[in-house]
């Protein structure tokens, strides 16, 4: 049966308060973001929770100008695959930083985002 | 494994059509059988890729539905549904089942209508390729999922918007000697570089357009090939998968799946790319073009760039890529994609392509690549 700890419900509850959870399998070790059943790297089934620090870097950006009709009021807006201080990568949404900013080595820092009342994955500045 | 060849092609003009995606890969259909010299009554199966009928034609069930407009209602008849590769992944399971010798003649094709919606509705639709839970709601689009792959080719490998442009300015160029292309006109770098922005770094006319379009190939057992004036030998037929999240993607600059389905397409077939004299790959944005001639080994990592921009992939290069015009300027209608690549390759090998003939081809590579580059099918062809 799947363990609550690894499925995506439990994920968001603990990134709208503010934590970012990876999980790390207790086989070998291997740290994944996010959750899913089988460990990629040894197909065990055994997780625990870990508490992400939240800071990263930009790996790769856009800034997206030609929207889905569901984000169409958003745009123009950037979106970034940030490698996390842990090793692992996520995508999500740059907030706070202005378009001309966004930069790939740029230094962010998680941020839930709540809108639709749907939690999702942003980064905003460091500082 | 029996030998397959393809005997029949057809492909509509692409770009804006009033007719429904059935009727669009009816029409293809008719084509391919008449091309192939049978009668609709030798079919055994169709296999039919379609992607978003459910949301631009409200339409599920398009296998059967197609196999009705047609007028083939009683042959077994599946859909497939891999994000912009949907058509090549019916070809791959209808050469293995003519391989293992349960039909003899199959009919593999597909089609897509979107023109008949808004383009925020068609890129949308096209998004929910991506994962629902953890990208969609962040508003990712295709081309930004591109945008995000140029830019990490662009910061390992120093790859250029100029070298980009090189792409759709060369695309173009064979398009314009297609007469079912979407565009049949050329363009500039000077004009693509001046597009506006999409999704950073990638202009408008870096993008392929949405199009309506339907494409279909006969597909025949090595007996009943036999008794076809110019058969064309499926060499190989491979698929490779890859992660779904973008995040998950270790190195953004390569495709993971491209190299895994090329290295076993070339296994089957016992040949290399050096061997490959004409190339349609999957060119949804100028820097997949780039990354697709690095992943099929055509050139190294990081000098797909460079050999778009020197004329290599050109037709009279080292190894023409895409003489059709490509996705860029002959058009993608998604489920029909695929098949449209083979049929074009098919007709490069039997040597009647007229105008954009890549001369004397004797071997052709098709490659097509679904959504997030998470699909990934590679095929090979020879003639006799």
């Amino acid at each position: 049966m799947t363990e609550p700890v690894i499925t995506a419900r439990a994920f968001f509850e603990r990134a709208r308060a503010g934590q970012l959870t990876a999980v790390r399998c207790g086989s070998c070790g291997e740290l994944a973001i996010p959750p899913r059943e089988l460990c990629p790297a040894c197909h065990a089934r055994a997780w625990q929770p870990v508490p992400l620090v939240g800071e990263g870097t930009i790996a790769s950006f856009t800034v997206i100008r030609v929207a889905p009709r569901s984000h169409a009021a958003d745009a123009p807006y950037a979106i970034a695959v940030v490698k996390l201080q842990e090793g692992v990568s996520i995508l999500g949404r740059i907030v706070d930083i202005p378009l001309d900013k966004v930069a790939v080595g740029l230094p962010v820092r998680f941020r839930p985002l709540g809108a639709r009342d749907q939690t999702s994955i942003g980064f905003g500045p460091l500082g | 494994m029996r030998r397959v060849a393809v005997i029949g092609v057809g492909v509509t003009k692409f770009g804006l059509h009033d007719r429904t995606s059935a009727e669009l890969f009816a029409d293809a259909a008719g084509d391919a059988l008449t091309d192939a010299g049978i009668p609709a009554s030798a079919v055994q199966a169709l296999y039919y890729g379609n992607v978003v009928g459910g949301e631009t034609e409200h339409q599920l069930h398009t296998g059967p539905q197609a196999a009705s407009v047609l007028g083939i209602p009683s042959v077994p008849t599946t859909r497939f549904e891999t994000a912009c590769a949907s058509s090549h992944a019916a070809f791959r399971h209808a050469v293995m089942e003519i391989g293992a010798g349960v039909s003899d003649v199959i009919l593999v094709g597909g089609a897509e209508r979107v023109l008949n919606v808004s383009t925020a509705e068609s890129t949308e639709y096209f998004a929910y390729a991506s994962d629902a839970v953890w990208e969609q709601p962040l508003g990712l689009t295709f081309p930004g999922v591109f945008a995000l792959i140029a830019r990490a080719h662009m910061e390992k490998y120093g790859t250029t918007e100029a070298q980009m442009a090189a792409v759709a300015v060369k695309n173009h160029r064979h398009g314009a000697l297609n007469p079912k292309a979407q565009f049949q006109k050329q363009i500039t770098i000077d004009q693509v570089l001046r597009s506006a922005y999409v999704a950073d770094p990638l202009k408008l006319l870096d993008c392929c357009p949405f199009s309506d379009g339907g494409a279909a190939v006969v597909l025949a057992s090595e007996e009943v090939a036999r008794r076809h004036r110019k058969p064309v030998w499926v060499l190989a037929s491979a698929a490779a998968s890859d992660w779904m999240l973008l995040g998950d993607k270790r190195d953004l600059a390569r495709v993971p799946a491209t190299e895994r389905a090329a290295a076993a397409a070339y296994r089957q077939a016992g040949l290399g790319p050096t061997d490959v004299d004409v190339v349609e790959l999957h060119d949804c944005f100028t820097i997949a073009e780039i990354v697709a001639t690095e992943g099929l080994g055509l050139f190294e990592p990081g000098a797909g760039g460079r050999a778009a921009e020197t004329g290599l992939t050109s037709l009279g290069g080292e190894v023409p890529v895409n003489p059709s015009g490509g996705l860029k300027a002959k058009g993608h209608p998604i489920g029909a994609t695929g098949a449209a690549q083979i049929a074009e390759i098919v007709t490069q090998l039997r040597g009647e392509a007229g105008p954009r003939q890549v001369d004397g081809a004797r071997t052709g590579l098709t490659h097509t690549l679904g959504g997030n580059t998470a699909t990934v099918l590679v095929s090979l062809f020879g003639r006799d």
